[in-house]
């Protein structure tokens, strides 16, 4: 019976592997394409950030393996030691050992301390706008405005010449209009400025590994880059209230050159003036 | 009139094949959740409108019983042929040649895509509302033909025969996808009284008048379905309805017919009530009962009013008059068709516009306020109501008796939507149900752009610190853009 309880807790870390390995087959893995890079982030950014979780799964799986091996240990030399004929020891208490708590203060703390450090580059390619991408930079191509409970886009609209004009803090005559219905750029980093007109909201592309909440009276610039045209999901990731649930929109994701093409669009079907080609002169 | 209908229960016809759940320890889990949450089959009814309470027993029973009949409760919805809409999957006539494993159909409406194990029901000739056991389709055949499982058809339709496939498919359908997303606030019969309807501002709209505010069609018309799918594809900004864009085209088909269903039901009820209420409310029957009438008289009058067929005219003159507002706002002719392109946003046309909006003839500044922040002499003072009487709190009021702010136009907010259709026909057929009224006819065409190039220059108004206490300018007119296409 004693062993027993040796292989139960043996059984955990075997387990607990044998779940991690088996979750993408079952599609309980990171969401992103499907096919052979099922799981795998559609933006480079991405692909980076999924590298640190997985960094740090690698650390504590080892982590958790060798507490498991050692839990294993010190119940199994116990068992040895009660069946032994004679042997009268039993379990001791020992007064701390110095040299245990410094290692086993300084050995996280340095893992720790490793991971902080590591991080930093990705954290600041995502965060710290003087480190955003060149052809992002202050060059936001549509404005998101998050409220209960659909995302509002607003987009520079054309000027004469067919060209995209470049996006004002506040509304212009010109402007585009979408609802729930994002349309940028793939194949290269596009910015977007973030808004909310009344709680928090969070403007979460999971596929893309983009979080960011959007707060009240602030103007939050948030960039990402598709790698492929393809239609993504929207979330809102912050519970805003009881339609929370209804805040999913579409980030569609098309070559460059069609970018403009879709600008025209929304500006046909937004001075929509209701005659009927037939009867105008 | 041989009327055909079908009730829809809640039986599940199709099954849904989604990926097994991997691991006992889920499955298992799931177990003791449907075990513990109940599948207690609660009977819903649609709740009955404020005035039916009003009426005598009689009245009441007379009430519940033709609605019961005609359109059901939620959890069985009684697919009326006579409502002029979407109702089955698809709808054909037979044609020549109908074995008993294939009989050919052309199809006149084909709403829903069709799928085996679909029902067929025929509307008319010899096997209509035969009560045998349901033909079930086994799959739809090239040219339109539908096959049946082995043994087949027990009884051949003629050729010309009308027939439905997955009769009541679509409200269904659209009853699933209400009960989802709209329910919450519109409530179950679309009363605007959900569980989380008191927590809005402004109210959730009451379908049950057959009114909508947000239409492009003529005032006197009703919605159009296109209005309709474009509220619940835009949302309406500045209020509490969000954009459903995301739905199907499907979705969204079945979800307007089944608003609109709901509305016919309300409209019904509504006019039925006040009908009703002349004569056989408990406040008209204690009057009459002052005046000498005898009460068992009463009751025996209403009886067999009810009994001898006077009332089924009465209820079928109204269904009639609702369906055919709602057939005529369909229609092309009922939409506000502009005889001229839209103007160009000049400074003349804005300062045209600006003119009519401060003239005495249309009175916007009444509401909207001279500088059109929503803030007219109309909003605190005592106004009427549709029926003449003095509303309870200075302000306007619309229809449903809700307290309503005339538009701040700086916001640049458009409720209806933004295009330049949107706000003309909100000049041209004014916002039904509202105070807002409607100007097509009496304003030309011209003269409705301009009042749209000003309205939609109000946001873009330079303002500075004092000029409230000044005379408003109208902004500049808005650079030109690039014509799309």
């Amino acid at each position: 019976m004693k062993k027993f309880w040796v292989f139960f807790f043996m059984l955990v870390p075997v387990l607990a592997l044998w779940s991690c390995i088996v979750a993408p087959g079952y599609g309980w893995w990171f969401p992103g394409s499907d096919g052979p890079s099922k799981g795998v982030a559609a933006s480079p950014l991405g692909r980076r950030i999924d590298d640190l979780f997985y960094m740090i799964l690698v650390i504590t799986t080892i982590t958790f393996i060798g507490v498991q091996l050692a839990l294993g240990y010190v119940l199994w030399t116990g068992i040895r030691r009660d069946n032994r004929e004679g042997d009268v020891e039993k379990a001791w208490f020992s007064h701390g050992s110095h040299e245990l708590e410094v290692i086993w203060s300084i050995v996280p703390a340095a893992v720790l301390l490793f991971i902080a450090l590591y991080q930093m580059d990705v954290w600041a390619s995502y965060r710290v706008k003087t480190h955003f991408p060149e052809e992002v930079q202050n060059k936001p191509m549509a404005e998101v405005t998050a409220r209960q409970f659909e995302w509002r886009i607003r987009y520079p609209g054309l000027d004469e010449n067919g060209n995209v004009l470049p996006l004002m803090p506040d509304p212009q005559p010109t402007d585009l209009y979408a609802v729930n219905d994002l349309h940028l750029p793939s194949g290269r980093p596009v910015m977007i400025n973030l808004k909310t007109q009344d709680v928090q909201h969070s403007f979460f592309l999971p596929e893309l590994r983009v979080k960011q909440d959007a707060v009240p009276g602030l103007v939050i610039p948030v960039w990402f880059e598709a790698d492929k045209s393809g239609e993504y999901t929207l979330l809102c990731a912050e519970l805003c209230g009881w339609g929370h649930y209804k805040m999913k929109a579409r980030f569609v994701a098309r070559p460059e050159e069609e970018f403009i093409p879709y600008l025209r669009e929304l500006t046909k079907q937004q001075s929509y003036d209701g005659v009927k080609e037939a009867a105008a002169q | 009139m041989k009327k055909s209908e079908f009730s829809i229960g809640t039986r599940s016809t199709g099954t849904a094949r989604g990926r097994a759940f991997p691991g006992a320890l889920t499955a298992g889990l799931l177990a003791m959740v449907a075990l513990t949450s109940g599948c207690v089959r609660h009977d819903a009814e649609f709740s009955h409108r404020e005035e039916y309470n009003e009426l005598i027993p009689e009245g009441q029973e007379y009430v519940h019983k033709v609605l019961g009949t005609y359109f059901g409760k939620p959890t069985r919805i009684v697919a009326w042929e006579k409502l002029p809409l979407k109702l089955h999957a698809a709808v054909g006539t037979v044609g020549e040649g109908a074995t008993s494993l294939s009989v050919p159909v052309n199809f006149t409406q084909e709403n829903l895509p069709l799928r085996p194990e679909l029902e067929a029901a025929w509307l008319s000739g010899n096997l209509f509302q035969k009560n045998d056991t349901p033909a079930l389709i086994e799959a739809i055949g090239e040219n339109g033909s539908v096959m049946f499982p082995d043994p087949g058809l027990a009884q051949l339709p003629a050729a010309g025969d009308r027939v439905a496939i997955g009769p009541g498919e679509v409200l269904k359908f659209g009853r699933v996808l209400y009960a989802e997303h709209c329910l919450h606030c519109h409530g179950v019969s679309g009363d605007s009284h959900g569980p989380t309807a008191p927590y809005l501002n402004p109210k959730p709209r009451d379908f049950r008048r057959g009114i909508f505010k947000f239409t492009t069609t003529v005032a006197a018309s009703r919605a159009s379905r296109t209005d309709l799918s474009r509220t619940i594809d835009e949302g309406i900004p500045g209020t509490y309805m969000p954009s459903f864009k995301l739905l199907t085209p499907d979705e969204n088909m079945a979800l307007v017919e089944y608003v609109l269903w709901l509305a016919m039901r309300g409209e019904v009820e509504y006019q039925l009530t006040g009908q009703l209420k002349n004569d056989y409310s408990n406040e008209a029957f204690a009057d009459r009962v002052k005046g000498g009438e005898s009460a068992a008289e009463i009751r025996k009058e209403l009886t067999d009013a009810v009994n001898g067929g006077e009332m089924a005219d009465t209820f079928n003159g109204i269904v009639d008059t609702a369906v055919e507002r709602w057939v005529a706002a369909q229609e092309e002719a009922s939409l506000v068709t502009p005889t001229v392109k839209h103007l160009e946003a000049t400074a003349e046309s804005i300062a045209r516009g600006r003119a009519l909006y401060l003239s005495k003839d249309l009175n916007c500044v009444a509401c909207h306020g001279e500088a059109g922040l929503g803030d007219g002499p109309q909003t605190y003072s005592i106004t009427k109501n549709s029926a003449g009487a003095d509303n309870p709190t200075p302000g306007l009021y619309d229809d449903w008796g809700n307290l309503v702010v005339p538009r701040n136009l700086t916001t640049g907010i458009y409720r209806g939507g933004r295009r330049p259709i949107d706000l003309f026909s909100r000049l041209h057929g004014g916002i039904k149900g509202t105070p807002m009224p409607a100007f097509g006819g009496k304003k030309s065409d011209e003269e409705l752009w301009d009042l749209v190039n000003y309205i939609m220059s109000v946001p873009y108004e330079k303002r500075t610190p004092g000029d409230g206490s000044k005379e408003a300018k109208p902004a500049e007119a808005p650079p030109q853009v690039a014509a799309g296409g």
